[in-house]
């Protein structure tokens, strides 16, 4: 056995805990748990209602879109119609001038 | 402080809505087609934005509802002739009297048996509504357009949707 060989063996050999580790571990797990609850857990309602603000939001948008596409189908119909008519005074004055 | 509130909406109401009652129910039933549009103030500015500025046809009427504030129409397509009466349109001439209203221009056409009259609205020297009346045998139309309306943007939309553009008319050359 070379000097490496002692070394290694010397540093990856069996160490026993203290024997307050096990209570020491606990203790701190005990201590951490509720600050990492506050921090990382929503309330269950949570996603549910940020699913719902977001489908309302996105429902609300089309909706209020399909309303202004109504809107100005809407108004081209009523400018087409009013245009047809003037078109065709306009057609029977410039007659009536030639 | 109230009754001020209510007294502006008053002020304001006219300007949007209907300049006069079409008061044509009774052909609904009888009509084999109806459009009607009836656009408010509030609804057209909603609209407008829903035009493309891109599109030639869309332009040109996004530019002229710039002054509108109520667009009202009433159109019935009729399977029959004679299924409307001149009756039904006296009710809105009666209406569309001197001094606010002016009949502009009417169109009697014997070949087409198409009347078109075109009459418009003036408060304080400005133009505030025009309204057009077309009665052909088998079709009844009534406009209302509430606002500024630009005769010219309006007639400029002849040369669209698919209507041929109405050209100047040469003036006559005299004779010798």
């Amino acid at each position: 056995m070379d000097w490496l060989e002692k070394e290694l063996a010397k540093a990856l050999e069996r160490k026993e805990p203290s024997p307050d580790f096990a209570a020491k571990l606990t203790a701190r797990i005990e201590s951490e748990a509720p600050r990492r609850s506050r921090l990382f857990h929503f309330p269950r309602w949570m996603p549910a209602a940020a699913a719902f603000v977001m489908l309302a939001t996105s429902g609300s948008l089309a909706w209020r879109r399909h309303q202004g596409m109504v809107a100005k189908e809407q108004v081209m119909l009523a400018m087409r119609i009013t245009a047809g008519k003037l078109n065709h005074v306009q057609a029977h004055v410039r007659e009536a001038q030639q | 402080m109230r009754s001020v509130g209510v007294l502006l909406l008053a002020a304001l109401m006219p300007l949007s809505a209907q300049q006069f009652k079409f008061n044509l129910e009774n052909l609904e039933k009888k009509a084999s087609d109806t459009v009607d549009v009836s656009l408010s103030g509030s609804t057209l500015q909603f609209a407008a934005k829903f035009l493309d500025g891109k599109d030639p046809e869309e332009a040109k009427v996004k530019k002229l509802m710039s002054g509108i504030v109520g667009i009202y129409v009433k159109s019935f397509q009729f399977k029959a002739e004679g299924t409307w009466s001149q009756a039904d349109l006296e009710g809105i001439r009666k209406q569309l009297h001197e001094p606010e209203w002016s009949r502009i221009v009417g169109v009697k056409s014997s070949e087409d048996r198409e009347n078109t009259e075109v009459f418009v609205r003036t408060e304080n020297k400005k133009i505030a509504g025009v309204a057009v009346i077309s009665a052909e045998a088998k079709q009844l139309t009534v406009v209302n357009i509430v606002g500024d309306v630009d005769l010219e943007s309006l007639a400029d939309l002849s040369g669209h949707f698919g209507l041929p553009k109405l050209e100047a008319v040469p003036p006559k050359k005299s004779k010798r």
